[in-house]
């Protein structure tokens, strides 16, 4: 091969590339290229639509998904017992109706006219093989202990079942938005596709690292989608993401998308850039070991010194908005009297000061005192993080920003091996996530009070959400939390990430769900 | 000779079986657990503790490293953790994209180097000279994480020659090859020009030249010969870390090889996808090292191997 190219340069006719050359040359490329085996060009597809998505997703089975592609990308394939709507209430799917006779029993009577993308009609056998085969401990679901409070599944008859729990447990409703799979699914321990789903969209094919296309089921219950079919094409790099948009080559996408251009989309496509309150919070955890964080005024100054405006104006380009306390404005139990707490360096520094953590030399370098705050190697969050940094300064705290790979940053986290760090909860739908991150009891390993946070009246409050049926009662239950803790401040409340949807002025209909569900392709249409 | 390439042979095992032992302990000394990862936070402490146990990840690390070896010889590399997948089938539907970019940039790489650089020893201290040490500059100060975007905002999006990103027909393989391939020529570039100029100096060539033999014949049998060598070397090495996956070209250009994979496999801490992943790079890594041994000996029939 460098013969034929060097035979090209230094050959008599060099000067003036001879006719030869040229046909070595292009015959080497040719050969060259031949060696490689290349899959045929992809075809724009008639009727379907391009999702950019940022990564791969790692499992499509509902018994399985927990990573948010895999749920967003399964929830279009698999139906489930109830489904949350775009208000985040749990409505009927699977289910024509549903009564809860007791605290501990849920009786479901199904529709007759679900079927699998294989035809098979969906019966009450197979919801009690999808419950069954995730408590299965050889199964290795994630799910599993979610499903602890179930006690049995009876089926009553062809299309009802009834689920028995071993005490009341309010929130174990959301257990209902599993997806079904039918009788006999293998598990994770096979390179089969996953079973087959009764969604409006059946899953077409699976290229890891590259796309899932899904296309419609002509026989969906509730009559077939508009769209042929969608593409998920997997697009790592924001930038790239942004850039096949404007080539046309992706018609949505949702989040993940650098705050920093969207003005950038708006003035140079023809996008539709929309953004619409979402549930995702972003916080900064405590540690409440540490003894000067332990300390309740200290962490109300810290809180107090942070300019939530000014990042979420220069920094996040109001792609959020400020937040009171875990629930978002979108959730039943949210409670809008719980305030915010507003940006204030004097009475930071007052607040710092009565908890004898005087500044020793005013404005000079020297700070009250030092943390650690540890955080993602995502460029993003470094930004913040610096900008909390100086704003910290300003009342004479000093951070030391700690930015490590994901893996490791989280394995800190969990092990408590922090002083502050900032992190997001997702998908928060029942208030009862507040056992999980606030009991005393649900210090890890056994849940996720990381920053080992301990309230007596707290734990009460929580023991009496979680039993509790009535939605009254728990909304004022949770309220009550809400105002404990935002006055003693186990997290530091930032923000609620918006749910930011850019689609191409061809595609009608999307309706964006808090969760970031794609649902709602199952109503949209692209306009020739 | 022959001896000597199969010592070489069978040295790879022991190479190979070192490269896996390091990464086996590495793996598993950072911090991350695959069974958090699989049953998240909502799992039990004992649900986590029996899928340790049934993943034999609570056992000894001596012994888990046994349990490895008895895989490899039985050529099993085990299921992946995060993927509904083996491991053998994901390296398997992602290894071919990588060897394609490879080759290609590859190409891209030689034709670029091989043509500059003949050009520039040629004209030696003319502004074809200068213009190629130029280019060299360039292709070695770009990244690619820059040059990328760079080229598909020109290609793909203001001239709308090639497509963004991702993995399809010929016109895919053009931008990612082209950033792959720019650097590797730029260092190419300078190493046979320099080798070009040092050789045609010699002795040897004023001696072709005497004897009659055309300007092809003293540039391709006697000038560009002798300064293949380090060339080799380069290019050996070179094509062994890409097929061993561009981390950041593969992710720019949303090309689905076995670099993206690696990186997924350890932020996901799947421990038998790493480990696939890197008997597979080291195994490339090794093979065409050896291969570059043979080259050796074809460009420069002086070189003798053992006694």
């Amino acid at each position: 091969m460098p013969r034929v190219i060097v035979g090209l340069i230094f050959s008599p006719g060099l000067r003036s590339f001879n006719r030869h050359g040229i046909i070595y040359l292009f015959i080497a490329v040719f050969f060259l290229l031949a060696g490689c085996r290349f899959s045929p060009a992809p075809e724009p597809r008639s009727n379907y639509l391009v999702v950019g998505i940022e990564s791969n997703p790692l499992q499509l089975d509902p018994r399985y998904s927990t990573d948010a592609n895999g749920v967003r990308i399964g929830g279009l394939i698999y139906n489930s017992l109830l489904r949350a709507d775009e208000r985040m209430r749990l409505q009927p799917e699977l289910a024509e109706r549903w009564t809860a006779p007791d605290a501990q029993t849920y009786l479901f009577d199904l529709r007759r006219d679900a079927k699998f993308h294989d035809g098979k009609p969906l019966t009450a056998e197979d919801v009690r093989y999808t419950y069954e085969s995730i408590l299965d401990p050889k199964s290795r679901s994630p799910k599993r202990g979610m499903l602890k409070p179930l006690d049995g599944i009876d089926v009553l008859g062809p299309y009802r079942v009834r689920f028995r729990l071993s005490a009341p447990h309010a929130p174990f409703l959301e257990q209902f938005t599993i997806g079904i799979v039918p009788v006999g699914s293998p598990g994770a321990e096979t390179n089969a596709m996953p079973p087959p789903g009764s969604g409006p969209f059946m899953l077409e094919s699976v290229n890891s690292g590259e796309k899932v296309t899904l296309k419609a089921n002509p026989v969906y219950w509730e009559g077939k989608p508009s769209l042929t079919g969608l593409v998920f094409k997997v697009v790592p790099d924001a930038l790239v993401r942004v850039l096949e948009f404007k080539k046309g080559a992706i018609g949505f996408m949702q989040n993940d998308i650098e705050p920093d251009v969207l003005p950038w989309l708006e003035r140079n496509t023809q996008a539709s850039v929309a953004a619409h309150q979402g549930t995702t919070f972003q916080y900064i955890g405590i540690n409440l070991t540490h003894p000067i964080l332990r300390q309740r005024k200290v962490r109300q100054a810290l809180a107090l010194a942070i300019d939530r405006d000014s990042i979420i104006r220069y920094v996040l380009k109001d792609s959020v908005t400020p937040a009171s306390g875990l629930l978002s404005p979108l959730n039943w139990a949210f409670d809008e009297s719980v305030p915010q707490w507003p940006y204030d360096p004097q009475k930071a520094k007052r607040l710092l000061d009565e908890v004898g953590y005087p500044d020793p030399d005013g404005d000079g370098p020297r700070p009250r005192f030092r943390v650690s705050f540890k955080t993602t190697n995502i460029d993003l969050r470094r930004r913040i993080a610096e900008a909390f940094k100086e704003q910290l300064a300003r009342v004479g705290v000093e951070l030391e920003i700690r930015s490590y790979e994901w893996g490791t940053f989280y394995n800190d986290v969990k092990k408590g091996n922090f002083h502050l760090f900032s992190l997001a909860w997702v998908g928060v739908a029942d208030p009862d996530i507040y056992f999980q991150l606030f009991h005393s009891d649900s210090v890890p390993p056994i849940g996720d009070n990381r920053g080992h946070y301990r309230n007596p009246e707290i734990d009460r409050l929580l023991e009496a959400g979680r039993a509790a049926v009535d939605p009254a009662q728990r909304k004022i239950i949770y309220g009550r939390v809400q105002k404990l803790l935002a006055e003693d401040l186990p997290y530091i409340p930032l923000w609620w990430w918006k749910n930011v949807v850019v689609q191409a002025p061809h595609v009608r209909g999307f309706v964006p769900y808090p969760d970031g569900e794609f649902i709602s392709f199952k109503k949209v249409s692209l306009s020739p | 000779m022959k001896r000597y390439f199969f010592q070489r042979l069978l040295l790879l095992l022991p190479t190979l079986l070192g490269a896996l032992t390091l990464v086996f302990f590495l793996i598993h000394l950072v911090p991350g657990d695959p069974v958090e990862v699989m049953l998240g936070e909502t799992a039990s402490a004992a649900d986590k503790e029996e899928l340790r146990r049934s993943l034999g990840l609570d056992r000894p690390l001596l012994a888990q490293y046994r349990s490895f070896l008895t895989g490899l010889l039985t050529v099993d590399l085990g299921r992946s953790l995060s993927e509904r997948a083996s491991v053998s089938a994901l390296i398997r539907a992602r290894f071919p994209a990588t060897f394609q970019l490879t080759f290609c940039a590859m190409a891209v790489a030689l034709l670029l180097s091989f043509s500059l650089a003949a050009m520039a020893a040629r004209h030696r201290a003319s502004w074809i000279d200068r213009a190629a040490l130029l280019f060299s500059l360039f292709g070695l100060s770009l990244p690619n994480f820059w040059l990328g975007p760079m080229l598909m905002i020109v290609f793909a999006i203001q001239l709308g020659w090639t497509p963004v990103s991702g993995r399809g027909g010929l016109g895919h393989l053009v931008l990612p090859s082209l950033t792959l391939g720019l650097g590797m020529a730029a260092i190419l570039t300078r190493i046979l020009r320099a080798g070009l100029l040092q050789a045609i100096r010699e002795d040897y060539v004023r001696t072709a030249r005497a004897k009659g033999l055309s300007e092809s014949r003293v540039w391709l049998k006697h000038t560009l010969r002798n300064a293949l060598l380090p060339v080799i070397t380069i290019v050996s090495l070179q094509f062994g870390s890409l097929l061993a996956g561009s981390i950041i070209t593969e992710t720019v250009f949303s090309w689905p090889g076995i670099g993206r994979l690696t990186v997924q496999a350890i932020q996901a801490r799947d421990y038998p996808l790493v480990q696939g992943c890197v008997l597979v790079i080291a195994t490339t890594y090794l093979l065409v090292n050896f291969l570059t041994d043979i080259f050796y000996r074809l460009a420069d029939p002086r070189i003798h191997y053992g006694k």
